[in-house]
């Protein structure tokens, strides 16, 4: 099964078991989790319901290797299912999408393995596993407990098929470069020379300067877009000065202990849109 | 009797949250049944308790009520609140009250199977739906029975992918019928199956350990071994381990071969996937690899200016230049120094950023195919040792000494810039260091020199032997306020002064405690020993061993020999005993006084080259 055919299956699947199909998100994102159409709405107490599933792009500058080495990128895909409540047999709607894509769940070794999870910069974690699928791991499962230092009411259940994996599972192949994406088409026809050129920008060419100011500007943004109650605007800077610290990061121009002042300043913008967003009293704690 | 069965089901738990429940679940199971269960039984997916003889109902018991000297008063309100008529009181020991009659099993097994659940405590839980229950992972069945009669839940599960619900006949049938599903639900079974195939794979090793848990990362364990490149054996030796044993927790079987414990599955597919991924990790592995050997370790070691050692500390390079003269202080040789210069520089390796546990054998695996000599890349490999408690020392005397030079500036920046562990709090590892330089030193006999130690340091790395030497901490303290010169020192003076028979002791004790108090009352002492004014016999002869033993307890204490140092000490002891009997050293001649006192603290200065010996309590 082609990359483009694994998440036409994976998108009739969801959609049948009700969820919203949505499409990524518009500016650059870490993880699939930081899309509204899952942060935003696993966050919003007054959404009792909302199951949801989409592909995204994740950029991660300092994973680039200059498409040289076939199982590292600066950019991959995510399959992101957002369940909201956690139904009680979601497992078993979950190995249900791997059936639909094909695969003998009595043939393979598929397994859930203890991996919590963990997103200070968001506030943000859950317990949950990571799914192997004959030593691969294809899938990360996670039950939110906290977004932006706020206790869920709800619990969902989130699941991030990492597609690259699937797919070399999925094609047996040895190499990303090599999976097929649509009948004559590789993975690395598409994206092997935007992985040499992006690595350049991300390790040698972004602009520090530029970037140092950027992070200022969108967090200052962010922080009078809160004053004015515009949240979701602010949310969108809270993404972009999270970027442009990862492409600071990817030049090598964050040293140990700026690291964590940085990170301090994203995840403290992202929990006062937390407590503005939900409606809370009084300032975040840090 | 009965047998009685308890299965909570659930989504697949952490190793370790099985680990707690089977350490817990024999107390929680008694006090929440009232008998002591007959078999834990758990897997990923379930906690089981099985009772072979359950009494069939609750024992009776009596419920006492007013005195039967209050009965007008009281006796209707009492029967009336237990439902039961007045006649049927009965009187026992001056009070009346009521027998009552145990229930059912079947009766109370809901309560009991609640009151299981919530017995158990972990360390780590979460919430999954609104209900309020907390646990490592979501709670999906309960199933009770006593024999044949199911009282809670319907039928249990069997394995995941070739199994389904499954009724159980009897609860005595637990077991065979589980089996019957693809679930071995005995965890000491699994383990027993496990490691007989690995055995009759051969050569397996399990260096990171992780068996404990294996075991409870399946319920169907089912061994497979695979194979990857050879060309990948160019990688360290414990890249390939870890890579092997973290990434899918499989067993190192030697050369390119491995075995992995799957949980059911067709093993020719099984083991197809597994060398892909194998292959794939090594493969991401090599590429780092071949990055880094192609830089070298030289050219590696050149980019440490750019890496932060701690902040405020400079960089790794800062480092690197400091060991040099440490590692000369501690009687490093030419192989110490080449190794000093490069027992850092893997931290600006790829290898070291994507497998943190290997620093120091990456470095040496660099070494080695630089064509260093052995005795450097063995020191860089064992220079973080010893890592644990019980880890082992360094092998190689180049090996000891740029461990204990590395600890010692750690220690010495740390301090200095103000981090001291505080608690539990130890974020830099300090005890870590210190206790590895206190056994470097007691255990691996290195010299370390006490002077090598900020003073903060010093206090910090020796107060550790307190806990490390098995002796009354007492002897330590006394042997830290010695002048040894190295920190061995310390620990072998406090096992001397331990090693000798109190009534040998007691005589030094006692007169070094004596004349450190009377050293309150310096001022009155002469500045000098004036052998003219030493009148009395007695204080002539501790004079005179006074004389002897300076010499022979600084001779012995060089030497480091401290058993013949404490031994010469308590040589005195007899004459320190006649002095204090027969010396009046509050004379009323006042030169004759400040005599004894000078005599005196000489006696407090020389058996105080053993250290501050009023510490130990007599």
């Amino acid at each position: 099964m082609n990359f483009q055919n694994m998440i036409a299956a994976l998108q009739r699947y969801w959609a049948e078991r009700g969820c919203v199909i949505m499409q990524p998100y518009h500016t650059e994102l870490g993880a699939g989790t930081s899309n509204p159409a899952t942060f935003i709405r696993v966050l919003d107490p007054s959404l009792k319901e909302w199951r949801a599933a989409y592909v995204e792009p994740v950029i991660r500058p300092t994973d680039g290797r200059y498409g040289e080495n076939p199982f590292r990128f600066q950019h991959y895909f995510q399959y992101q299912v957002i369940l909201k409540p956690a139904p009680e047999d979601v497992i078993d709607q979950y190995f249900g999408s791997l059936e639909a894509l094909g695969i003998d769940l009595r043939k393979h070794d598929l397994r859930l393995v203890e991996d919590d999870w963990e997103q200070p910069t968001l506030g943000a974690w859950g317990l949950g596993w990571e799914v192997w699928s004959d030593g691969m791991e294809i899938t990360q499962f996670t039950y939110f407990q906290q977004l932006g230092g706020i206790d869920l009411e709800v619990i969902p259940a989130e699941m991030t098929y990492g597609l690259e994996r699937l797919a070399l599972f999925l094609q047996g192949k040895e190499s990303v470069f090599d999976l097929e994406w649509a009948p004559g088409v590789t993975w690395g026809d598409v994206y092997r020379e935007n992985e040499r050129q992006w690595s350049r920008y991300n390790y040698e060419e972004a602009r520090v300067d530029v970037l140092e100011r950027r992070f200022d500007e969108h967090e200052a943004e962010a922080g009078e877009l809160l004053d004015k109650g515009l949240p979701l605007p602010a949310y969108d800077q809270v993404l972009k000065s999270s970027h442009a610290f990862n492409l600071l990061d990817a030049r090598g121009a964050v040293s140990v202990t700026e690291r964590a002042a940085y990170i301090g300043r994203v995840r403290k913008l992202a929990r006062r849109f937390a407590q503005l967003y939900v409606g809370a009293d009084g300032d975040a704690p840090d | 009797m009965a047998t009685l069965l308890i299965e909570i089901g659930c989504e697949e738990l952490p190793a370790g949250a099985c680990r707690e429940a089977l350490a817990q679940l024999p107390g929680v199971a008694e006090r929440a049944l009232g008998v002591a269960p007959s078999r834990i039984l758990i897997t990923p997916r379930r906690l089981a308790v099985l009772v072979d003889d359950a009494p069939a109902k609750t024992a009776d018991h009596w419920l006492k009520g007013p005195p039967v000297n209050m009965a007008e008063k009281a006796a209707a309100g009492f029967a009336k609140r237990h439902g039961v008529a007045v006649e049927s009181l009965q009187e026992r020991d001056g009070f009346l009250g009521v027998e009552v009659p145990g229930k059912p099993l079947a009766e109370v097994l809901p309560e009991q199977v609640d009151a299981l659940v919530n017995g158990l405590a972990f360390s780590k839980t979460m919430r999954w739906d609104d209900s309020g229950l907390r646990s490592p992972r979501p709670l999906r069945w309960t199933l009770a029975m006593v024999d044949a009669e199911t009282i809670v839940g319907d039928t249990t599960f069997g394995h995941r992918f070739t199994s389904g619900p499954v009724k159980v006949p009897d609860a005595s049938a637990y077991l065979e019928t589980l089996r019957a599903a693809g679930v071995e639900p005995d965890q000491d079974a699994r383990r027993a199956q496990i490691v007989q195939s690995l055995d009759e794979l051969g050569g397996w090793g399990d260096p990171n350990g992780v068996l404990e848990e294996v075991i409870f990362l399946v319920e169907h364990p089912l061994v497979i071994d695979g194979r990857f490149d050879e060309r990948y054996l160019q990688l360290p030796r414990r890249v390939i381990e870890t890579t092997i044993q973290h990434h899918i927790r499989a067993f190192p079987l030697g050369e390119n071969r491995f075995a992995f414990v799957a949980n059911g599955g067709d093993p020719d597919t099984v083991r197809g996937g597994l060398e892909n991924v194998v292959g794939g990790r090594l493969e991401d592995a090599s590429f780092t690899f071949e990055r880094d050997v192609e830089v070298g370790l030289d050219g590696l070691a050149e980019r440490l200016g750019a890496i932060t050692f701690f902040a405020g500390a400079g960089s790794y390079a800062d480092k690197t230049g400091r060991l040099p003269k440490l590692v000369e202080a501690l009687g490093g040789g030419e192989a110490a120094l080449e190794a000093a210069r490069l027992a850092k520089a893997d931290q600006a390796s790829e290898l070291v950023r994507e497998f943190p546990a290997l620093e120091g054998h990456v470095g040496a695996e660099y070494a080695r195919l630089a064509g260093y000599p052995e005795a450097v890349s063995a020191a860089i490999d064992e220079h973080y040792l010893p890592d644990a408690a019980d880890a082992p020392l360094p092998q190689t005397e180049a090996g000891r000494v740029l461990s204990a030079a590395d600890k010692i500036d750690t220690l010495n920046v740390s301090f200095g810039l103000g981090h001291k562990p505080t608690g539990s709090r130890d974020p830099y590892g300090l005890r870590r260091a210190a206790i590895g330089l206190c056994r470097l030193a007691a255990e691996g006999n290195l010299v370390i020199p006490r002077e090598q130690l900020e003073p903060e340091v010093r206090e910090f790395v020796e107060e550790r032997f307190e806990g490390l030497v098995d002796l009354p901490v007492e002897y330590v303290r006394a042997a830290r306020r010695s002048e040894v010169r190295d920190l061995g020192s310390v620990a072998r003076l406090a096992r001397a002064l331990a090693g000798l028979p109190d009534e040998r002791f007691a005589p030094i004790h006692t007169a070094y405690t004596r004349s450190e108090r009377l050293a309150e009352k310096e001022e009155g002492a002469a500045a000098e020993l004036d052998p003219a004014l030493l009148a009395e016999p007695a204080e002539l002869e501790v004079a005179q061993a006074m004389e002897r033993l300076d010499p022979q307890l600084e001779g012995s204490l060089e030497a480091g020999d401290f058993d013949a140092a404490v031994e010469s000490a308590a040589e005195i002891g007899p004459a320190l005993d006649r002095f204090f009997e027969e010396v009046l050293v509050m004379a009323e001649d006042k030169a004759v006084r400040a005599n004894r006192l000078r005599l005196l603290l000489n006696v407090r200065d020389t058996l105080g080259k053993l250290g501050e010996l009023s510490q130990i309590p007599r």
